[in-house]
């Protein structure tokens, strides 16, 4: 019957020493999510958008998103704008997104998703790497030990988007034409 | 390839060093794209909006694991309990009530119920899939009945396979082990830019027998295992596409059942043991198309057809003919998020039993089961709050009607705090077997004083029957559960979840009638009945005595518990990520005896604690070391077979110790295409039990070390 006590006490030591360790590495780690987030901001620095409106927002679809990841930016100004984020659940919600971030787990939806955001000025970017064969703008891909993206310029375009020379250097892959 | 590859920055170098988030935050495009990242996974492990304790296994999870099935894959999912039962056999359950014919889990591939028709449970030594095409497994906690259907009871495991569209190429992986451990899987597929992407893949599984717990020797139940599996995809365009799904699985088992008693006049007992083959066989074809309407209403329709057969040597064959028709609808309008749906499933079955073991009543029967039902999720104060509420309601053959109903509330004060607080209701609808089904359970020895006062008393052996019960109903759970989700910081969250249930018609037995082969029974008011004996092969004259039960919705209890799971990225290449369960069952206390034995029965087979911590520790980007600890405290098996006299009848219990132990592994990635791992598992206790199978008294055998070396090729 020591066995249960020789858990209990295992999962004491472990649950100390990760409060003790907590300190130490506290915001420390880069995370993948941080490096997702800090492309969907960056991302609005290299698009230009038909209309100008004071903010930014950047708008999470689903139920897995990076909310807390981007949490850090918002308020934040980027090209003297303000950043907001936002949750998205149905098209009625998009009215004033510049960018839209679908997860990978949404893989089922993405036809959807993109039919509600059809001519609209929206940036659709997602990390499922078929994204931009699906139709969507930008795909957060893994390559070659970097975390890498695709563009499909056709996307843009419909959109009424323009992306940067530079944006369009950096991708990995541009499927669609370039005008 | 399209694997959920989730992702630590070691080494950022781009323009400057980068050591602290706050620094990243500034970088420029070409900086990040320039960021070198290494492969440990860190993918969120919770779906972080959803008012449910969810838990989400990836594949970069189930390779790390070293596991070669399913259920020890599971076992990394806090609230999952995995015990096994011998080398095919699990016990598998989410918050209690674990059992080899666990039958309160939904358990779903791409959409598809695994459910044997016949125990309302999975029958685990048949892959239903290859491990290497899995996406990701999710694991929700709680009932679920309202959107996954009936028998969702106490969770769902629902498995999505890998897109075709990421699996062009080919891949081999073969392991090789101690214990004979074997496993080959192979795939190939194809994506062209346009038209249907597909694979076709296949694993076969060999394992040797394991070691008897008692005496020490091998078991019969040597193990051969195969799948194959192809899918294809074809996008149409427009929000349309169309899936297609096509398998067949194999597997066949020896078991060894100490059952058969042979007596002597005087009542002396002896157990022969029998050794049955067991074949399984499964074959699915499945289909579905997605479409979307002008007025954005997202549509889905599943069809499948299946069918499976059982077969085990001198004690029944199965055959069944599964039919399934799904029809989803989700409708995102302004606040409100609508899904509705109507599903049938209609499943023809041919039974075959070898009496008196086990006896069927009904060779041939078709069982309907239809449902239909309507969820949604209302945001009522944006970022905030969202309402989740939901209904449905499902009929089944020999069950009637059953209303499930859902409702949750989810409060997000911050971007990285969720509360969510959820009820619900769901019915578990009884199963053929169990309406059905009736078979000899066990033996047991009650001493007997002599009616003839002086003369020595006798130790009677007793056998026990259950025998079927058509009119058994559904089983019935309120509860009632709270959860917080916390991001501490970018490499830190936890989530814990706390949760009450009320379980009420539970199927437990009542006694149906006594019986002896003896004349001399009528004395103690006991029937003889030579009809009876007969029946079983016994000759009248022998002091043998029946106890037949019968199968009843006699129980109720209320089981409540926590849940904790803590990922935490400690630093760039190291991940520790920890799970922890507590559970407490109570259950009612019942005036009927064989009822009250049931529920102190099910009390006792609970564990208290079970939980992992794994290690998963990139030592460079091309080298891997993980370690898996995990363990639960022990449980009470009822002995099916109790041939000692002083329990007087009354139920006697096998202890089944808590334990601790170890997985290692060890990767090498030799080039981008080859990867070799060296993967040890249950490597603390050498002479480990973790479950004794109940219903069929299977021989327990035991959990030992075992190592293995596995190669995966890309090409």
């Amino acid at each position: 019957m020591s066995t249960p006590r020789f858990l209990r006490l295992a999962a004491c030591t472990a649950l100390t020493g990760l409060a003790l360790a907590v300190p130490a590495s506290f915001g420390q780690v880069t995370t993948e999510a941080q490096l997702k987030a800090a492309y969907l901001v960056n991302f609005l620095k290299y698009v230009e958008w038909p209309v100008q409106r004071p903010a930014l927002t950047i708008c999470l679809f689903g139920r897995d998103s990076l909310g807390p990841s981007l949490a850090s930016y918002e308020g934040r100004p980027i090209g003297g704008r303000e950043l907001k984020i936002r949750k998205v659940n149905s098209p009625e919600q998009l009215a004033d997104c510049h960018e839209l971030f679908i997860a990978d787990t949404e893989e089922a939806r993405f036809g959807a998703v993109l039919r509600w955001v059809e001519n609209q000025p929206i940036l659709t970017v997602s990390d499922a790497e078929g994204f931009t064969r699906d139709g969507g703008a930008i795909a957060l891909v893994r390559s070659d030990g970097r975390l890498q993206f695709d563009v499909n310029a056709d996307a843009l375009a419909r959109a009424g988007l323009k992306p940067s020379s530079q944006m369009m250097r950096l991708a990995r892959q541009v499927i669609g034409s370039v005008r | 390839m399209k694997l959920p590859h989730a992702i630590l920055v070691t080494a950022l170098t781009a323009a400057g060093q980068l050591h602290a988030a706050e620094d990243f935050t500034e970088l420029s495009l070409e900086d990040l794209v320039k960021a070198e990242v290494t492969s440990v996974s860190r993918k969120s492990q919770s779906l972080a909006d959803v008012a449910a304790a969810a838990f989400v296994i990836t594949a970069e999870d189930i390779r790390r694991s070293g596991a070669q099935s399913l259920p020890d894959v599971l076992r990394m999912a806090p609230g999952v309990e995995v015990a096994q039962i011998d080398n095919g056999r699990y016990a598998v359950s989410v918050r209690g009530f674990n059992g080899r014919f666990t039958n309160k889990l939904q358990v779903l591939v791409d959409g598809r119920s695994l459910y044997h028709p016949m125990f309302a449970g999975v029958v685990w030594e048949l892959d239903p899939i290859p491990l290497e095409d899995i996406e990701r497994i999710e694991v929700i906690r709680g009932p679920g009945a309202v959107m996954w259907g009936a028998n969702a009871v106490n969770g769902l495991i629902n498995i999505i396979s890998k897109q075709t569209r990421g699996q062009a190429g080919g891949a081999v992986s073969v392991t090789a082990g101690t214990q004979g451990n074997g496993n080959v899987y192979a795939r190939i597929g194809g994506a062209p830019a346009d038209g249907p992407s597909w694979k076709l893949s296949a694993q076969g599984r060999y394992a040797e027998p394991s070691r008897l717990h008692d005496p020490s020797k091998d078991s019969v139940d040597r193990y051969s295992s195969g799948v194959v599996d192809f899918r294809l995809d074809n996008e149409l365009g427009g929000g349309r596409d169309l899936s297609i799904w096509a398998n067949a699985s194999r597997s066949v088992t020896t078991e060894l059942w100490n059952t058969t008693p042979v007596f002597s006049p005087m009542g002396g007992l002896r157990l022969t043991s029998t050794r049955p083959d067991q074949v399984l066989n499964n074959e699915n074809l499945v289909g579905r198309y997605r479409w979307l309407s002008a007025a954005g209403v997202e549509s889905s329709i599943q069809a499948s057809i299946g069918r499976a057969r059982l077969e085990i040597d001198d004690f029944a064959k199965e055959d069944h003919l599964v039919v399934d028709v799904d029809y989803q609808g989700r409708r995102a309008i302004g606040e409100h998020d609508l899904i509705w749906g109507l599903s049938h499933r209609s499943t023809r079955d041919d039974i075959d039993t070898h009496e008196p073991q086990v006896a069927v009543s009904g060779a041939r029967t078709t069982i309907r089961q239809t449902g239909v039902f309507l969820h949604d999720d209302w945001t009522l104060l944006p970022e905030r709050l969202k309402l989740g509420i939901g209904g449905r309601l499902d009929r089944a053959t020999g069950n009637g009607t059953e209303a499930s109903v859902n409702t949750s509330l989810l409060w997000t004060p911050t971007r990285s705090d969720s509360v969510w607080i959820k009820a619900a209701r769901a019915p578990r609808f009884s199963s053929r077997g169990e309406r059905d089904i009736s078979i000899l359970t066990g033996v047991s020895l009650l001493p007997v004083l002599s009616p003839a006062p002086g003369a020595p008393g006798m130790n009677v052996p007793v056998i026990g029957y259950f025998a079927n019960n058509s009119h058994l109903g559904a089983e019935k759970a309120k509860g009632i559960e709270l959860g917080y989700r916390k991001q501490f910081a970018a490499n830190l969250g936890a989530d814990l979840s706390i949760y009450r249930q009320r379980y009420t018609d539970l199927r437990g037995a009542t006694l149906d009638r006594m019986y002896g082969c003896h004349p001399m029974f009528a004395g103690f008011g006991i029937a003889f009945d030579p009809a009876g004996c007969g029946y079983f092969g016994l000759p009248a004259g022998l002091p043998v005595m029946f106890n037949v039960n019968r199968t009843a919705n006699n129980l109720a209890g209320t089981s409540r518990g926590a849940e904790l799971a803590v990922d935490w990225l400690v630093s760039p290449g190291w991940r520790l990520q920890l799970s922890h369960a507590w559970s407490k069952l109570d259950m009612d206390s019942e005036t009927d005896p064989i009822a009250h034995a049931a529920a102190v029965t099910a009390e006792r087979s609970s564990p208290r604690h079970y939980g992992s911590l794994r290690s998963q520790w990139n030592i460079a980007s091309d080298r891997q070391f993980d370690v898996w600890l995990r363990g639960s405290s022990g449980i009470d098996r009822v002995k099916q077979i109790n041939l000692d006299p002083a329990s007087g009848g009354a139920p006697a219990y096998h202890r089944v110790s808590g334990y601790v132990t170890l997985d290692l592994r060890y990767a090498h990635r030799v080039n981008k295409d080859l990867e070799l791992a060296l993967v040890g598992r249950n490597l603390i206790a050498r002479h480990r039990l973790e479950y004794i199978s109940d219903f069929i008294p299977t021989a327990a055998t035991e959990v030992a070390p075992s190592w293995a070396v596995t190669a995966r090729w890309k090409f």
